[in-house]
């Protein structure tokens, strides 16, 4: 039965779609994730592009057109696309910019978080006994202080603004990604392909961020996401509380508070931040859901 | 009139058009009969039965031109009266018995609930039948069993339960599906011996799904091979071993390490199953078969009569008329 | 025939809490097993469950220390050996695994992970170590661009291709294989089998394979160790042991495996029962409660691992078995 005609084996591996090709074809197959991930493209553009996009200077007032509603209702005007706010600032104007700050407020917070969450949860998983108890004990600790509070007490003792509400919301969203890297990394350490790589005399550190990390990153990713919505949530509330990023600057939740005085009277000026706010946090989880679903090994594996 | 009778079921996940995982198998099983069926993963071996119990959930398109077993068209059948079919004339024993068995509630309670639905027992009756069940699978101080969660019983001792389970409906079909592979090699012998002692007793049929020539040589009277999907030889089982017609099945028989004791190397089919994307045009065999013609690359052959079975070839080995 | 693994009353136990306030059990896993290993030779380890294999390969390949015993690769005494020594050492011994869906980086590529032995051992160039990689990408029958491949889109036989691959990119002298081809299928292991064979015969690497298939074991070893509940139970050339064994676990073992032709004529050793209970194993000889020649001795005494003819086997009534 030893080949002695030629034969061409059958070989599935060069026929598989590249990585990227293969997550894409599972992302676009949830259209929800796709409408997120379009408003949120949407949304990055204006924020890179917002001098250039907005009709008009987010902090000039217009003293002549105070509480004008947008620009289908009655008494709308057709350069104030969605009207003015109490001192006669454009609203789409001041929304597009409050995107670059809710955006950046985002990024950084979870860059901030999923730095220091990842190395300790690296080293929680690694050394189950050193560290792993103590890590784990103060992440727990966090856990039990209601987040909102516990990012109101830190903007409390460094003060309100911009860079702190950042450190706030990121020392808040630390705790979760700990326990996922944590979990994940045990979840991976006792797999043979680690083993192997241990015998190939693999030190710590390449163990740690070349053999392990990349398997534990989809979950990762996943809670980066979320968390990301939750952080422009968050920085919302604090704005709202007055705690957060300081008025004139244009931030949606800071919009928001210094709004509401006017809801009888002029509903856009408190809906359109919050309605803002909404979408783009629900387009945010949608494509984690998406992002979940794609980059889930046990879904990839089932033909 | 057969137990079961399959006639062209093909088996598809996706689309019509998508391809084949089971394709055209035709099957005759007689009451009373051990029936094996082999092949490697993929081959289609379970599907087949899972799509005869109606446990191919979407996106699985099921065909068939008919299917009956015990008189009841399985293409057919609703909803409930498929329940009272599945589980109580038709049973199943499945691979893994850890996985097999409910870990939230105890041994007694699972084999009761079986009982109850489909014999209506409840209460001591049940309790009382299910441990003569325990009983009948020869397991060990069975009163103590009854109260035990799975996690608490070795894996020998959850596949006996399991197939308690299967056999409390006194089903006139129990299908196997690699019922020992999970188990280390004494068990094995073990629960062999068990599902054929039962077979007997209970003169029901037994079809055999596994990988292994060697448990099949030991147990069953009747195989059939399975390849991408087809059924590629159907034979008894003393002759398909000593002379196979098609070459897939003599080249399975002579990968077996004990085929070629001696030997330094091992026989081997080269490549591997065709996959969903490199799905030959011709005989499914041809870019691995030793023997292939033009035609097996053009024409797809049919499950024909050959002299010792029926196989589906083109140039069947061992014809020649001794 | 040069000595390359030397293994003396090896030992491995391990503490396991039962609860909160009661004294830890201590589980003997691994409990005195010796043996020596040539060059190009290839030493079987038989046994189910729980009978302490894939232990012995966890101590083989230093991946965990032994409890006692002594071990020698290449010569050299592991115990007692400094950290460099002990990297050097374990160059010399990799390892293959039974799923080669778990044993392969699913997030690196698979000429990454071929690469990587090289990468942290030597001092190659980028360029030397993509063509070592490459000639044993061909030598185990790969194509050259599965390089750029990752290990998810492989078949189970051609993961198992690269495990083999990667074990052997720094030549070792010993390779552990734990049930290599236990997952895949009939056709694929006789691939993966012919590949193992033919790879020793080039590199005269010596094999400690482990495996439940005892046709399996027929086809590669040379010598067989059977084991039991962690203690070795026969041990011999395959020859003597398959034709002739003389433990009565060997013996239900050889039994209880099907064949393809069945001899009705052959006596079926039946042996009842479950495997014991390693947290609580029976007094005397492990196997006596399922074993059917078992006496009052055997229940109480623990048979020593005593040579008989070519072998060794730990039974108190071995003789009794021996072929005229």
């Amino acid at each position: 039965m030893n080949s002695q005609t030629p034969v061409t084996p059958a070989d599935q591996s060069l026929l598989y779609p590249s990585p990227f090709k293969e997550f894409w074809h599972a992302f676009s197959r949830n259209k929800g994730a796709v409408a997120g991930l379009a408003f949120m493209l949407l949304v990055v553009f204006c924020a890179l592009f917002a001098p250039w996009v907005a009709p008009h200077d987010p902090s000039e007032q217009f003293r002549d057109a105070l509480l004008t509603p947008p620009s289908w209702l009655e008494g709308g005007r057709f350069t104030f696309l969605l009207g003015t706010d109490e001192v006669g600032r454009d609203l789409l104007s001041r929304l597009i910019h409050g995107a670059r700050l809710s955006l950046l407020i985002g990024l950084s917070s979870v860059v901030m978080s999923l730095i220091p969450g990842i190395l300790l949860g690296l080293l929680a998983g690694f050394f189950p006994r050193l560290m792993g108890p103590a890590i784990t004990r103060v992440m727990d600790v966090m856990l039990a202080l209601p987040s909102l509070l516990l990012a109101v007490a830190i903007v409390a003792i460094l003060g309100p603004g911009l860079i702190n509400t950042v450190i706030a919301i990121a020392v808040v969203s630390l705790p979760s990604y700990v326990r996922l890297t944590r979990a994940a990394v045990m979840g991976e350490l006792h797999r043979d392909y680690v083993t192997a790589a241990r015998l190939a005399g693999a030190s710590l550190p390449r163990l740690m961020f070349v053999t392990v990390l990349p398997n534990c990153l989809a979950p990762l990713i996943v809670q980066a996401t979320l968390s990301f919505s939750s952080a422009i949530l968050d920085a919302a509330a604090l704005g709202f509380l007055g705690l957060g990023v300081q008025p004139p600057t244009p931030e949606w939740g800071t919009m928001l508070a210094s709004a509401r005085d006017y809801i009888e009277r002029a509903w856009w000026v408190v809906s359109l931040p919050g309605l803002t706010i909404l979408l783009s946090v629900l387009a945010i989880n949608l494509m984690g859901d998406g992002l979940r679903d794609a980059l889930d090994p046990k879904l990839k594996n089932a033909i | 009139m057969a137990l079961l009778d399959i006639n062209n079921l093909s088996v598809r996940f996706g689309d019509k058009n998508a391809v084949p995982v089971v394709d055209g198998l035709s099957l005759t099983v007689e009451r009373g009969e051990v029936l094996a069926i082999v092949g490697e993963s993929g081959s289609g071996k379970s599907v087949t039965m899972m799509a005869l119990m109606g446990l191919v959930d979407a996106p699985g398109i099921i065909t068939a031109d008919s299917m009956q077993f015990d008189g009841n068209d399985m293409l057919r059948l609703g909803r409930r009266q498929r329940r009272k079919v599945v589980g109580k004339d038709l049973a199943m024993v499945f691979q893994d018995p850890m996985t097999a068995l409910n870990p939230s509630y105890t041994v007694g309670f699972q084999i009761e609930e079986v009982l109850r639905a489909h014999l209506g027992l409840t209460g001591k009756a049940a309790r009382q039948r299910a441990l003569e069940l325990l009983r009948k699978v020869e397991i060990p101080a069975p009163e103590s069993r009854l109260d035990a969660y799975p996690h608490q019983l070795s894996g020998g001792m959850s596949q006996r339960v399991a197939i308690a389970m299967a056999i409390a409906g006194e089903p006139k079909l129990l299908i196997a599906d690699e019922p020992t592979t999970a188990l280390d090699v004494t068990i094995q012998a073990q629960i062999m011996e068990l599902l054929l002692s039962l077979q007997k007793e209970q003169n029901m049929t037994l079809i055999l799904i596994t990988h292994d020539l060697a448990v099949v040589a030991e147990t069953a009277r009747r195989v059939c091979v399975m390849y991408a999907g087809q059924a590629v030889e159907l034979g008894q089982v003393p002759q398909l071993f000593d002379e196979p017609a098609h070459p897939y099945s003599e080249a399975l028989l002579a990968a077996i390490p004990e085929h070629s004791q001696g030997a330094a190397r091992l026989a081997t089919l080269p490549g591997m199953v065709p996959g969903r994307y490199d799905r030959p045009h011709g005989c499914l065999l041809s870019p691995r078969c030793p023997y292939a013609q033009a035609n097996c690359r053009e024409q797809r052959p049919a499950l024909d009569p050959k002299r010792q079975s029926l196989a589906r070839c083109f140039y069947p080995l061992n014809q020649e008329v001794a | 025939m040069s000595v390359v693994l030397t293994a003396r009353e090896l030992t491995r136990h391990y503490e396991v809490p039962t609860g909160l306030f009661k004294p830890h059990a201590l589980v003997r896993a691994l409990n005195g097993v010796s043996f020596q290993l040539e060059a190009g030779k290839t030493l079987a380890v038989v046994g189910e469950s729980g009978c302490g294999k894939s232990t012995l390969a966890r101590a083989l390949t230093l991946i965990e220390q032994p409890t006692s015993g002594s071990l020698q690769i290449g010569g050299r005494e592991v115990a007692g050996a400094n950290k460099a020594e002990r990297k050097a050492m374990r160059r010399d011994v990799q390892m293959v695994f039974q799923s080669p869906y778990a044993s392969l980086n699913p997030r690196q590529k698979v000429g990454d992970q071929l690469a990587e032995p090289l990468l942290i051992n030597t001092d190659l160039s980028r360029e030397q170590r993509r063509e070592k990689v490459q000639a044993m990408m061909h030598q185990v029958g790969l194509r050259p661009e599965h390089y750029q491949r990752y290990p998810h889109m492989f078949s189970g036989g051609q993961r198992q291709r690269i495990a083999l691959a990667r074990a052997m990119m720094l030549q070792p002298k010993v390779l552990v294989a734990d049930e290599p081809t236990s997952a895949l299928d009939v056709s694929i292991q006789a691939q993966v089998l012919n590949l193992f064979m033919d790879l020793q015969q080039q590199y005269r690497t010596a094999y400690v394979f482990i495996s439940h298939n005892l046709a399996v074991v027929r086809h590669v070893a040379d010598d067989v160790l059977v084991m039991y509940l962690g203690r070795p139970a026969e041990m011999g050339p395959k020859e003597d042991l398959y034709a002739n064994p003389l433990h009565p676990y060997t013996q239900a073992l050889l039994s209880a495996t099907p064949t393809i032709k069945p001899d009705p004529a052959k006596p079926r050793i039946k042996i009842a029962g479950e495997l014991p209970n390693p947290l609580n194993p029976p007094p005397g000889c492990a196997f006596h409660k399922r074993c059917p020649y078992a006496t009052d001795r055997c229940a109480t005494e623990v048979p020593a691992f005593r040579p008989v003819g070519t072998r060794q086997v730990a039974c108190h009534y071995a003789e009794r078995f021996v072929a005229a």
